[in-house]
């Protein structure tokens, strides 16, 4: 923290005599380019930045989160979380980004900005690893090929229309550290959570509608003993109860007790540029229960436990989309349609229009990257998975099952409610389907299973199905099997 | 045109600079930057644009509460749940029953005058408003219990601390039994009681 300080009253004095030379009129010309507009955020003073790493943009030092994360993939109720690194800042133009890692036991060598599909080739030199960025977006920079303390870097794009903290249905939280034990949100309101601003809280909308949470701040549950531990409970962080036509966009969650953002019985969600990193019991990421019409678009979710889940827990689902999703499964599954589909034991289940376009998969350690789980008896139909890339498919499963790249089945687990029904899965497509990298360089196998003739699995295409830089176009090179309760799944 | 001044907090240290030609290595960033200060603190706070809202809850006796820490004997749990939360003296834990109707007796060790049962929630705001339907009997020796407050939905708001009070004629009482038969919550299916407090 000293440290930072100090860096940061010479940034001060830096800048103050810079504004000096503008005030005496040396001018400035522009030249025919833009010039990069940046926005950083000092932390709160009663924090310290991360020892592990520096970062700076344009030569200004970022305040840097260590945050949890878990490298245990394997589900262990008293689990312990460790740490990485995460900083964000917004900006329009371009920026160079600078970063050194005095917390590695040993010095930078190589590093890899992830994702990798997007082309970003840093220079490493003399343990200072150095890129360029153009565009805002979520970016993952892991260090001489070990994940261990990989740094996540937010470039948000700039905010436009920040609220008024006049407004008397906003709340406007700025810079510092805040507590407060929850926050229910009404009708009509706004909560603001400025950079800058680490608010230690929960945030419900329960019966509401037209309610936006937005900023570019952190709510951050590290101050709550993970929920199933004694005398805790689950503190979501954002947790929707019957909402409809809520807006949450730009705000970082971290440390959560449990899971993450959690919208139930609810319709109408927006969600945008939404980050999520967990590594606690439990830690999915967005996880909808009995839904309708959610679109969660250029949003980033490494978890602990389920990253991006559809379920049913009191009646139906019905149009969820993610859209531009980064994926960092630590543990179980990465696309997970269940298991519970009947929770509420409803008349007619259905889970169908789910779409997963343009999601890339950073790691998946544990679980099937693509899955549907129909454990109750849910008609679960019309999904498709468009654009799929996954970087590292380097699933372990448990103690050497279920790690297969995809699975859909119709198998009672312990998630199920309905003991004694079946449901089924028709028309599904994955259209684009790309994996980089594998365990060993081996092919994983997928698993499609029915339970009998009425309950089983039909309708599945696949197309543009690459592994390992091959195309795939039979299902046995794709080491995909089938039971005798699945029809017409085809490869094209 | 980018709006300068919307994007700046109110109140906060902000300054905006135009840099020419910030320089790395041959590639030139002409910068503008806005940083945005935090604020001198020296431990987390409320924020101010939310009142303590205590000064609103249902008040309580300062009395002893003769529950705490007492016998507890209630039917079958809710998941981790148990019924020795409801006078652990905190509103962290809460019990909460397998279904209705469920009925909660507190062993006082020894009689008392009682006139008030009082059954709290977590205060937090996340506790969604509910009423439960709640009686209250008294008994002497565990076994013949009197009703001293009868049934009738009780409303929990976090707005009053989520606790309700339900004050009656004083008994004498060596047991109190709160007997819960309805919930308005929409994601139970049980009574909860973070804490039940009992006062003279």
């Amino acid at each position: 923290m000293k440290n930072w300080i100090k860096r940061k009253r010479s940034l001060r004095g830096c800048l103050a005599a810079l504004a000096c030379l503008l005030a005496l009129g040396l001018g400035v010309a522009l030249g025919e380019t833009e010039p990069t507009r940046l926005t950083i955020y000092e932390g709160p003073k009663t924090m310290t930045t991360s020892e592990t790493v520096a970062v700076n943009v344009n030569g200004y030092d970022l305040f840097v989160y260590d945050v949890m994360v878990n490298h245990e993939h394997i589900w262990n109720a008293n689990t312990q979380p460790v740490t990485t690194p995460m900083a964000y800042f917004d900006f329009e133009g371009k920026v160079r980004v600078e970063i050194r890692m005095p917390g590695l036991p040993k010095e930078v060598a190589s590093a890899q900005v992830l994702p990798q599909s997007w082309g970003i080739e840093p220079q490493v030199q003399e343990g200072v690893v150095s890129f360029t960025l153009t565009e805002p977006g979520q970016y993952t920079v892991v260090f001489n090929g070990e994940v261990n303390k990989a740094l996540h870097l937010f470039a948000n794009p700039l905010e436009t229309d920040v609220p008024d903290p006049e407004d008397p249905d906003v709340f406007y939280i700025g810079p510092g550290e805040w507590v407060m034990d929850a926050i229910a949100l009404e009708d009509n309101q706004t909560l603001y959570l400025s950079g800058g601003a680490v608010l230690h809280s929960i945030l419900s909308v329960n019966q509401a509608s037209n309610v936006t949470i937005r900023g570019r701040g952190l709510i951050d549950g590290s101050d709550y003993a993970a929920w199933n531990q004694p005398g805790s409970y689950a503190r979501v962080p954002i947790d929707l109860n019957h909402a409809k036509n809520v807006t949450i966009e730009g705000i970082g969650i971290v440390n959560s007790n449990c899971w993450n953002v959690n919208s139930y019985s609810s319709k109408d969600v927006t969600i945008d540029n939404v980050k999520v990193i967990s590594g606690r019991q439990n830690g999915d990421g967005f996880t909808f229960q009995s839904c309708t019409n959610h679109v969660v678009t250029n949003s980033f979710a490494r978890t602990w436990d389920d990253s991006l889940v559809v379920k049913n827990y009191s009646g139906s689902t019905k149009d969820i989309t993610f859209r531009n999703i980064q994926v960092w499964t630590d543990l179980a599954q990465s696309m997970e349609i269940g298991y519970e589909t009947d929770k509420g034991l409803t008349l007619d289940p259905e889970i169908s229009e789910v779409l997963f376009e343009n999601i890339t998969v950073l790691y998946n350690f544990h679980k099937p990257v693509i899955s549907i789980h129909n454990s109750d008896d849910a008609f679960v139909h019309d999904i498709t998975y468009r654009n799929i890339w996954v970087e590292n498919a380097l699933m372990q499963g448990d103690n050497g099952v279920n790690k297969e790249l995809i699975e859909m089945n119709l198998a009672k687990s312990g998630w199920s409610t309905e003991k004694e029904e079946y449901g089924s899965i028709d028309n599904i497509l994955i259209d684009g389907l790309t994996v980089v990298n594998t365990v060993e360089g081996k092919m994983p196998a997928s698993r499609l299973s029915g339970h009998d003739e009425k309950h089983g699995i039909t309708n599945v295409t696949l197309k543009d199905v690459h592994i390992l830089g091959n195309p795939i176009t039979d299902l046995k090179t794709l080491k995909l099997s089938t039971d005798e309760f699945c029809q017409g799944i085809t490869i094209q | 045109m980018y709006n300068f001044r919307r994007a700046i907090p109110a109140g906060l240290l902000t300054l905006a600079l135009l840099l020419p030609s910030l320089a790395w290595g041959e590639e030139k960033i002409d910068t503008i930057v806005i940083f945005v200060a935090a604020p001198e603190q020296t431990a987390p706070e409320r924020p101010s644009c939310f009142p303590d809202p205590t000064a609103d809850y249902i008040p309580l006796q300062e009395a002893e509460n003769l529950a705490e820490g007492r016998p507890v004997q209630a039917g079958k749990h809710a998941d981790v749940y148990v019924a020795s939360n409801v006078n652990d003296g905190s509103t962290d834990t809460y019990w909460e029953s397998d279904g209705f109707p469920a009925e909660m007796v507190i062993d006082l060790e020894g009689t008392h005058s009682v006139s008030t049962v009082a059954v709290c929630l977590n205060p937090s705001a996340i506790w969604e408003p509910r009423s439960q339907e709640i009686a209250v009997q008294v008994s002497l020796d565990g076994e013949n219990f009197t009703e001293v407050a009868p049934a009738a939905m009780r409303d929990f708001d976090a707005a009053t601390g989520n606790r309700i009070r339900i004050d009656f004629e004083a008994a004498e009482a060596a047991y109190v039994k709160v007997i819960f038969t309805k919930t308005t919550a929409s994601r139970t299916m049980g009574a909860q009681a973070a804490e039940i407090m009992i006062f003279e």
